[in-house]
């Protein structure tokens, strides 16, 4: 059980979670490869889009004097011409790209459950696929704290991919239902119905807030389980994702103030990158050095983010390791190669 | 045009004014059909039931007064119920007899779904409001209706003769117009005096009247006679894309609410009387307005401030302010005032000295809506400084003072000389005064604003609205009568388009003429019932210029205006051959001349005309502008100097703001586009990036 009691005993608990999220950090902050590697696949997601939108603004622009302001500054009137005449992934090109309003717009739509549409929502699609396929040996990696090769990184990701696969059609149910069923009724409903008549808009977001509370701790809960049947399913070599949604649950039922303390810190974390970025977002800028500037900082935030995600799978892989029966407990699973975590733990393989 | 009958109405015959007089004729038969006849027919119809005077048709004010109401209503809060009684004197100052009068009913539109006003709604849009529930629809019911008389007559019930009438689109549903016909012909100058008692149920809120919690917004509440024209009854059904139209008059009405509840109205409060029985009546009394609305609440904050002007007549000005805006009190003030100040200046002084700022409570749906004196604004909890909202709805409800309250033309036929008018006026005006003014969002539900604090907020796009016009610019030309307007795009003809084109003509003629124009017009019809044409009229006239072919264009039709520079080139001459030179023909190779030809072509994509610059820079700095109708589909220009070009634009200071594609109007040749179109795929990629991180969650 956590430690709920009061005094030394608590103690042992925050130490462990604070422990754990350190220890993320050495794990993610040592494995420079991963991180360089998954920010390439979404650096490589995003430039053909790019490059789309790009030939799109060039071609609307021609030759014309309007592109001057555009690339010194903003163009009076022209973001609502370019997105009459556009269709398809042109028409995401609005204000809301521009600085932090891009990380809050994608959040907000999360949040009111706007869905993407069209080519973005296959490009979201794919990216999750990719990740699905990814994150076997991520877990892999941070699992096993030294270096594994590009064929072994891969063979992990080959390994668990079809048991992702179905942990992730689970998942999509369960998210689909709080996206599908639950958000609908607590903010189209529920919530309708509860502000009907309120006639203060500040109580009426005073009450979303709360609705995006409720929710978010649902998506937490969801998150938290899939968080650590991954993790389960790796370090123990799990074939069953049933089985290893059903281990989740009871670890985190015997664990449920330092699992949840954790996956807030880490969330604190994640509040924080944003909080950096919301006060160093580049503006529209101007073309040329100042516009590369403005790129790579948003691209130090998407890093920065990277390594959020990785804390939080990294963290609670060392929390789950260093709450069993000792460091390195892992199931004892069949030897070959490449070689498992368990099995290289078996074998005395350090980093 | 005061002193005199409304030109509209073309009396010709000798002219004479009716007291409030009604003498009843016993067992006079009813005449539904015609409802109005030409005065000369007058002859044919029944003997008049009232009695006309000799004093002369002056104007017995600002306006005619010829609609003028005497009004005790009581609001029951519990049942959300009016009860009301009316008298209204009624002077028939039209050129023809009638032998009815037309009432509005507007709260009947929402007395079932088939209603016309409901049955427009529906078109293209949610069908949300079918599924309100019983005590979220209104009504209105008119339960007795008696011609008063002055002397020992007893009134005549007319209650039993009253009928339901849709004269727009024959709905036999719809009960929004309610024709009550008379025992006798009134004829031209002759007053009768009507009584009539109703009972309504306020809804929750449509067409911006209703209530939500203990807030009450009540407009277009009570059986108002419609306007006997030339031509008949001019009396709409209640549209979904329309607003109002009456005559003026005198509104004298004494309201009841609870005790402790604030209340705000039409007019000035002339008294109030505490009834013993937890309510209070107030008295409000109004002279030259076409409407009385009011609104009540518990809730309000009661604020006043004063604006005053070196040359213009102070104001008192009252805010019915919510709690939680109570921060804002200012920016409200302040933004009535500079339309007071910038309106006065340049169309002509408010008439009235005093004036109600509503703030309307959270889902109300009352925001943003003028009415005689008294207007509601609309703001948010959050509302960042730098951001032009409560100010920009405040100037344009301020606004409609002016066009709309004081220059009262027909909205059901053409909302755009009040609403176009009125949306130029009211960027002019934010331009004048609130700035710096940037674009914004909204996330979180609409809750959490967001500035963009590196786009400007523009009067030419953002406060004309070009991009709403862009994507209707082909739908219904706005000669259309509005209430026949498409309702899916009736605001961008109306609003949009009509602030353009004004926009349009003030970069075209300059503002001095069109703000003398605009002057002339505001004298000449205030408290009156203008027409378009009276309108072009008064902008032709000032202006000395018949802008008729403008005025078809944008008016009587939907072209779409779209000008581009489709060629741009320079080049070493290659001119060779046989040419004229020093009188005699002689063969000259140009090429050795090290002259450079350049070539402007110009094309004319819209269908809309209108005569445009072309500016033509070289790189020796020279820059050429010439003019050009604008007719042809094409038109090319040509030079042969030392210099190579740069750059041309047509219409290059964006007078024709219509102009749906502005993009195309230029051409360097040294293009940045690709440096604008990687700088903002660079964003958008981050953008993107972030996106695909956040749905990363869910892995």
């Amino acid at each position: 059980m956590d430690g709920v009691a009061t005094g030394p005993v608590a103690n042992v608990w925050v130490f462990r979670v604070i422990r754990a999220l350190l220890d993320g950090l050495r794990r993610v902050l040592t494995a420079p490869a991963l991180l360089a590697g998954i920010y390439f696949i979404i650096l490589l997601a995003t430039i053909p889009m790019g490059f789309v939108l790009h030939e799109s603004i060039a071609s609307h622009l021609g030759a014309s004097v309007v592109g001057d302001a555009l690339a010194d500054g903003v163009a009076d009137g022209w973001w609502d011409e370019f997105a009459a005449q556009s269709s398809g992934l042109e028409r995401t090109f609005a204000p809301s790209v521009i600085g932090f309003a891009a990380v809050l717009s994608n959040l907000s739509a999360i949040a009111d459950g706007t869905p993407p549409q069209g080519a973005i929502a296959a490009l979201v699609v794919v990216y999750m696929l990719a990740w699905v396929f990814l994150v076997g040996g991520v877990i892999d990696r941070l699992a096993r704290q030294r270096r594994v090769t590009s064929a072994g990184f891969f063979s992990a990701c080959g390994i668990y991919f079809f048991r992702f696969s179905r942990l992730a059609v689970l998942a999509g149910l369960a998210y689909w239902a709080l996206f599908g069923v639950v958000h609908g009724w607590l903010f189209t409903d529920f919530y309708s119905t509860v502000i009907r008549d309120i006639t203060t808009e500040r109580d009426a977001f005073l009450l979303r807030a709360v609705f995006y509370a409720i929710f978010g701790s649902l998506l937490l809960i969801v998150n938290l389980i899939v968080d650590y049947a991954k993790i389960r399913a790796v370090v123990e070599d799990r074939r069953s994702m049933i089985g290893a949604l059903l281990a989740s649950v009871r670890f985190i039922r015997r664990r449920p103030v330092a699992t949840v303390s954790l996956y807030l810190l880490n969330g604190t974390v994640f509040v924080l990158v944003l909080a950096g970025y919301a006060l160093l977002a580049p503006g529209v800028g101007t073309a040329g050095p100042e516009m590369w500037a403005g790129f790579l900082a948003g691209q130090v935030y998407v890093i920065a983010r990277l390594v959020t995600k990785l804390l939080f799978y990294a963290s609670q892989i060392s929390y789950f390791q260093s709450e069993l029966a000792h460091a390195n407990y892992v199931a004892a699973p069949q030897p070959r190669w490449p070689e498992s975590p368990a099995a290289e733990t078996i074998g005395g393989v350090t980093s | 045009m005061r002193d005199q009958l409304d030109p509209s109405r073309r009396v010709t015959g000798p002219v004479t004014t009716g007291l409030i007089v009604a003498a009843l004729t016993a067992g006079t038969g009813l005449h539904p059909t015609p409802s109005a006849a030409p005065a000369t027919n007058a002859a044919t119809q029944p003997p008049s039931v009232t009695a006309s005077t000799t004093e002369p048709l002056l104007r017995p004010g600002r306006s005619p007064r010829n609609a003028n109401y005497s009004i005790d209503v009581h609001l029951d809060t519990e049942q959300r119920m009016l009860t009301g009684r009316e008298v209204l004197t009624w002077r028939n100052i039209s050129p023809v007899t009638t032998t009815e009068l037309r009432f509005h009913l507007y709260y009947n539109a929402w007395r079932n779904t088939e209603s016309t006003w409901m049955r427009e709604q529906s078109l293209g849009r949610s069908l949300a409001i079918y599924d309100r529930s019983e005590s979220d629809w209104g009504w209105i019911d008119v339960t007795r209706v008696r011609l008063l008389s002055t002397d020992d007559h007893p009134p005549l019930d007319l209650t039993a003769d009253a009928t339901y009438i849709a004269p727009d689109d024959g709905n036999t549903d719809d009960r929004t117009v309610m024709a009550v016909p008379l025992p006798a012909a009134v004829a031209p100058g002759e007053t009768i005096k009507l009584e009539m008692e109703w009972t309504s149920h306020v809804p929750r809120t449509f067409a911006r009247t209703g209530t939500i919690g203990n807030y009450y917004f009540i407009a277009q509440w009570f059986p108002k006679v419609g306007v006997l024209e030339a031509d008949g009854w001019n009396c709409h059904q209640f549209h979904a894309a329309t607003e109002f139209f009456a005559d003026y008059g005198i509104y004298d009405v004494r309201i009841t609410v609870p005790s402790g509840w604030i209340l705000g109205a039409t007019g000035r409060e002339q008294d109030t009387q505490d009834n013993g029985d937890g309510t209070v009546t107030h008295h409000y009394y109004e002279e030259d307005v076409h409407d009385f609305t009011w609104t009540t609440s518990p809730n309000f904050l009661d604020l006043r401030q004063e604006f005053e002007h070196p040359t213009l007549p102070n104001v008192d000005i009252r805010l019915l302010l919510q709690p939680e805006h109570a921060g804002q009190a200012d920016r409200h003030f302040e933004a009535t005032r500079a339309t007071l100040k910038y309106y006065g200046e340049w169309f002509g002084a408010y008439p009235y000295n005093h004036l109600t700022i509503v703030d309307p409570a959270w889902q109300s749906g009352s925001g943003g809506m003028e009415y005689p004196t008294l207007f509601t604004a609309g703001s948010s909890w959050l509302a960042p400084q730098d951001v032009s909202r409560p100010e920009g709805v405040t100037v344009h409800e301020a606004g409609h003072q002016f066009w709309y309250g004081v220059v009262g033309n027909n909205e059901f036929e053409h909302a755009w000389l009040d609403e176009g008018v009125n949306t130029f006026s009211t960027a002019r005006t934010l331009d004048e005064f609130f700035s710096p003014s940037y674009a914004s969002t909204r996330f979180f539900g609409g809750f959490v604003p967001w500035v963009f604090r590196d786009i400007h907020w523009s009067r030419a796009t953002d406060g004309n609205r070009l991009s709403g016009y862009r994507s209707n610019a082909r739908m219904d030309p706005q000669a259309t009568p509005t209430f026949r307007y498409w309702p899916g795009s009736a605001s961008s003809i109306t609003y949009n388009k009509t602030a353009l084109w004004l926009h349009t003509l003030e970069r075209h003629l300059g503002w001095p003429v069109l703000q003398r124009a605009l002057a002339r017009f505001y004298e000449r019809w205030q408290f009156d019932h203008p027409e378009p044409q009276d309108f072009f009229d008064a902008i032709n006239e000032t202006s000395g210029t018949d802008l008729t072919w403008f005025f078809d264009q944008v008016h009587g039709d939907s072209v779409v205006f779209d000008y581009g520079l489709a060629q741009l080139t320079s080049r070493p001459t290659e001119g060779r051959g046989f040419f004229d030179g020093d009188g005699r023909l002689a063969f000259i190779d140009k090429t050795t001349e090290g002259l450079i030809e350049t070539t402007v072509v110009v094309r004319r994509y819209g269908d809309g005309v209108f005569p445009v610059d072309v500016v033509v820079e070289f790189d020796d700095g020279q820059i050429v502008r010439e003019q050009w109708d604008g007719s042809a589909q094409w038109t090319v220009f040509r030079y042969e100097r030392s210099a190579r070009v740069t750059r041309a634009s047509v219409d290059p200071n964006r007078v024709l703001l219509l102009d749906v594609n502005y993009t195309n109007n230029s051409r360097t040749m040294t293009p940045r586009a690709t440096a604008a179109a990687t700088k903002w795929s660079l964003k958008w990629m981050v953008w993107l990036q972030d996106l695909l991180l956040t749905y990363g969650f869910f892995v």
